[in-house]
């Protein structure tokens, strides 16, 4: 338990080296050592996926994955996502489609979403709501994220209009 | 002057200060939005406040159990611990939580005795989390395990085992209402129709749990918490009292949070962290509640029910009057607000039908559970499961179509305003149109076809139609029957300031929470002072300095803050009126405010911007006659008009509106599972004035969700010992997109004619309904089998066994 690592990762496009105990999950790594707080925890044993972030490309439960783990590795995070301000095309369509309540269970679709998006030159329907499956909310009822990711697909080409 | 008699908050937005509104009304996108779909919205945990120390409780194993020792030395010797709290402390500083019913309220930490698994017996504040937990492991507790009591039924009986002896009964609460002649509606009716039905105990999840940061001032003796609270003031209220301080000394700062649903009003984290600032004096302390503690010991578990209920009905279907008699399993204490969810069907007991005699007898029963908490809907949600299948027994009964019998026994649209038995008024309605409308959309007639071929095919195909009202603007009125020592009413305030440069600067008391309250505050005063959204502001504060308010629960705020708004900007509009009258040289009267502009009755073109007026105001006092008005702020506090105290028989003017709305499910249940598929929904419902139709939609679809959740998969299941046996989300279930169907809905508008802009309540409508919907749909699924299932959830096992008990009869 005692005995700290170097943790040497990039985030975001920005490299960070950090200590932490072995015991010390991702998802607190990024947010109380790195101060990236908009990942969120709900549950702590991968069910919810309020905490999902990239690492290497494919969409993780960052509560599921220590923090030593990631050593290495390119991760990206809600705060990785605008510029400036400027908002994606995922979080734009979240807006326009009325996609989040809360808010607090919405990287996580958002960053699934990313993964989904990013990854696939093509997209389908069902791929969509196999994705939005595994992330939990309980305000929406999911029928407007599910158009939020629609309207972001169409907006980056991977859906037919 | 207009004076104070002719004044009143505008009923409709025809009365607002502007020709075409732009925003108000129409489905404009969340202002809430953008920081939260960025990461940059904060929450409680991502406060980082220097100095800060973190909390982990140490909890009961144990349903029942004396507590003989404890020994905190060793924890408190380990590197890094700063402070352990026992009951003992508590003891010292903090006075037993209040309780409803009164009296029943208990301590934050366990003093003597653990009455739940997962009650807090001791807490550590160390320098970190992990540091703090593996010093929960180093607290030595001495248990004596006592006989648990988990069936309410039992506990209820003479020789259970008591909770608190002193007490000499688990009974917390005992009550008959009578309304009107119910023996003789009994006696007269053709048919009497008696169930039994169960409902379990579930509860709110939000996908954020609690959260607390507590900072000790030694000094002035006082506390400031940053938290995830709900209703901020009532939550400092309740801590100012457990600590013994005036309100003056607690400031509650209330963070964006992720969800509530009524289930983060738990006492106990901010208590405890509260002590163990004190005790590491000062210095702030950190307590994030972990899921399996919120499932376990949260304010997440409400409603655990046993029905027998009773329908007294004549052969045209016409309801003569009902019979409900409710168990409810309140848990170990009183400490949250369970309890008044037995209580609130009052406001609504009858539903949607002219029902004119009922009866109502509530026992409330204290068992070795986590107390029950709040969760959206309060309470109606289980009792129109009852009432909407016994309107479906009858008219199974009577061969009526489940349509039919509603149609038959709505409230007539020209009898509102409308007084049930039970004594609330509903304030507007036309139940009839909602059904007709619902139908129309639906197809229902179709449907039925559709489902006798499939019957004949042998599928297990059913619809639920019910309808619903959803008391809003809630009241505190009705529940001194539970001994609540609040007032009658619960206001709601906001302050609204302008300046010259054409800002609206709105102060309020809640928190984000995500109903989109600072978006409609927002649509409404860029209308009412014609400017652009990105004009107004809409900022919270904390409970020292923010206006009197409750914030958001129990389907008020839609109501009681559009109040507040509209009360501070008429007062601004007066003010700015009289003052423009000297700049126009006219007199006091002859100028209105409309379209942004300050002009002159039937002379358009002697006008000024409110901007202009603003500015005069604040700089030119030279312009004005001594005594003029020049703040160019107000704060006004809106409370329910009209409402008075309960009578002998509980009745009452307490929730202010009443939204309607008719649901229809469509399921098919798999004979070889027991599994319940929700294959189509609709909804049509009328809340009276929409501000914002896409977060209606938005509400109706995330209610039904959790009310599908409810009826099918969600349920904390106990074993004997009250050990807690679904203590993560794979055995707790919340529905994922696979389980909930889009909803297809449909408006109907009958204005409040008691609200301003004649807005009713309807965030917790849809969940008051779906689990009714879906449930009557299981059973008219499984009718051709002659069985039912009256256990909600209807899970896959329960189903099963009711085609089981069919085939076996077979």
């Amino acid at each position: 338990m005692s005995g700290k690592h170097t943790i040497r990762l990039t985030v975001n496009g920005r490299q960070y080296e950090a200590e932490a105990e072995p015991r010390v999950t991702l998802v607190d790594f990024l947010r109380h050592q790195l101060g990236l707080t908009g990942t969120h925890v709900g549950c702590e044993h991968g069910v919810c996926g309020a905490c999902t972030v990239i690492v290497n490309g494919r969409a993780v439960r960052s509560c599921l994955m220590l923090a030593v783990q990631a050593d290495g590795a390119e991760v990206i995070t809600i705060e990785g996502l605008s510029e400036d301000g400027r908002l994606h095309p995922i979080q734009e369509a979240f807006a326009e489609a009325h996609g989040l309540q809360c808010g607090f269970c919405t990287p996580g679709f958002v960053m699934s979403a990313y993964e989904l998006l990013t990854r696939e030159r093509e997209v389908d329907e069902e791929a969509i709501k196999e994705v939005l499956g595994g992330v939990l909310c309980r305000c929406t009822g999911y029928k407007a994220i599910y158009e939020s990711v629609r309207l972001a697909a169409r907006k980056m080409g991977k859906l037919p209009a | 002057m207009v004076s104070k008699a002719e004044w009143h908050l505008p009923r409709s937005l025809e009365e607002l200060p502007v020709s075409n509104p732009r925003y108000i009304g129409k489905p404009v996108r969340k202002v809430e939005a953008p920081p939260l779909l960025t990461g940059k919205a904060q929450f409680v945990d991502d406060l980082d406040l220097p100095g800060m120390l973190h909390c982990a409780i140490l909890r009961s194993p144990y349903g029942h159990a004396r507590i003989k020792r404890i020994d905190v030395s060793a924890a408190l010797e380990l590197p890094g611990v700063v402070a352990v709290v026992t009951g003992q402390d508590m003891q010292q500083w903090v006075r037993p939580l209040g309780g409803i019913p009164s009296g029943w309220g208990t301590h934050c930490l366990a003093v003597d005795k653990a009455r739940f698994v997962g009650e807090p017996i001791a807490a550590v504040a160390a320098v970190d989390r992990h540091t703090a937990e593996d010093a929960l492991d180093l607290i030595e507790v001495e248990f004596e395990p006592l006989p648990a009591v988990v069936n309410a039924l039992e506990a209820k009986e003479e020789g259970a085992p008591l909770l608190y002896e002193d007490k000499g009964t688990n009974v917390m609460f005992h009550r008959l209402f009578t309304w009107g002649d119910v023996d003789r509606a009994f006696q007269e009716a053709d048919h009497v129709l008696t169930e039994q039905f169960r409902w379990h105990r579930l509860g709110a999840n939000p996908i954020e749990t609690f959260g607390v940061i507590a900072q000790w001032d030694p000094v002035e003796n006082a506390v400031t918490c940053w938290g995830s609270f709900q209703a901020p003031s009532f939550s400092a209220m309740g801590i100012a009292g457990a600590l013994g301080l005036p309100l003056s000394k607690v400031k509650l700062v209330p963070m964006a949070h992720g969800g509530s649903f009524g289930g983060k009003g738990n006492p106990r984290g901010a208590l405890i962290a509260a002590v163990l600032s004190r005790k590491a004096g000062g210095r702030p302390v950190k307590w994030i509640e972990d899921r399996l503690e919120y499932l376990m010991a949260g304010g997440g578990q409400a409603w655990e029910r046993f029905y027998e209920a009773s329908i007294a009905v004549k052969n045209d279907g016409t309801i003569l009057g009902i019979r409900i008699k409710l168990v409810d399993d309140i848990g170990a204490s009183g400490e949250n607000s369970g309890a008044i969810s037995a209580i609130k069907p009052l406001a609504a007991f009858t539903g949607c039908y002219a029902i004119p005699a009922a009866q109502y007898e509530v026992t409330m029963v204290a068992t070795n559970k986590n107390p029950q908490s709040a969760y959206r809907g309060m309470g109606p949600p289980a009792h129109y499961v009852v009432l909407e299948q016994i309107v479906d027994m009858a008219a199974r009964h009577l061969g009526l179509d489940p349509a039919e019998i509603r149609r038959r026994n709505f409230i007539p649209p020209d009898r509102f305003p409308y007084t049930i038995p039970s004594g609330n008024e509903y304030d507007s309605g036309n139940y009839p149109a909602l059904l007709d409308r619902l139908m129309e959309m639906s197809g229902y007639r179709e449907l039925r076809r559709q489902q006798e071929q499939l019957r004949r095919e042998g599928r297990l195909v059913g619809l639920g139609l019910v309808s619903a009202v959803e008391p809003g603007a809630f009241n505190m009125n009705v529940y001194t029957i539970l001994g609540v020592p609040a007032g009658t009413a619960v206001p709601e305030g906001a302050t609204v300031a302008l300046d010259p440069f054409g800002s609206v600067r709105v102060t309020v008391g809640f928190a984000l929470e995500g109903q989109g309250q600072y978006t409609f505050v927002t649509q409404l005063m860029a209308d009412y002072f014609c400017v652009s959204p990105e004009q107004v502001k809409v900022t919270c504060t904390d409970t020292l300095s923010a206006p009197v308010h409750f914030g958001p629960g129990g389907s008020r705020l839609a109501v009681a803050l559009t109040g507040a708004v509209l009360g501070a900007a008429e007062t601004l509009r007066r003010k700015l009126e009289t003052a423009a009258s000297y700049l126009l040289g006219c007199q006091p009267g002859e100028v209105e405010l409309m379209d942004g502009m300050l002009r002159v009755k039937g002379q358009p073109e002697r006008k000024m911007s409110w901007q202009e007026v603003v500015g005069a105001m604040s700089a030119r006092p030279d312009l004005f006659p001594p005594g003029t008005d020049l703040s160019t702020q107000a704060t006004y506090v809106w409370v329910p008009p009209d409402r008075n105290m309960p009578d002998e028989q509980g009745r009452a003017k307490s929730y202010l509106t009443a939204a309607a709305a008719c649901h229809l499910a469509l399921v098919e249940v798999d004979p070889e599972t027991g599994k319940v598929d929700v294959l189509k929904y609709w909804v049509v419902d009328d809340c009276g004035t929409r501000l914002n139709p896409a977060t209606v939609a938005g509400m109706t679809q995330g209610g039904v969700a959790q009310g599908i959740g409810a009826a099918l998969m969600e349920e904390y299941v106990y074993d004997a010992d009250g050990q807690l046996l679904t203590t993560t989300f794979m055995d707790y279930l919340l529905p994922t997109i696979y389980e909930v169907p889009p909803v297809e809905s449909a408006e109907m508008v009958t204005p409040s004619p008691f609200t301003p802009l004649g807005v009713k309540g309807m965030g917790e409508g849809p969940m008051i309904s779906a689990p009714a919907a879906v449930i009557c749909a299981v059973n008219d699924a499984l009718a051709p089998l002659g069985v039912r299932v009256t256990d909600v959830p209807a899970s896959p096992a329960r189903v099963w066994k009711a085609i089981a008990q069919a085939r076996g009869q077979r």
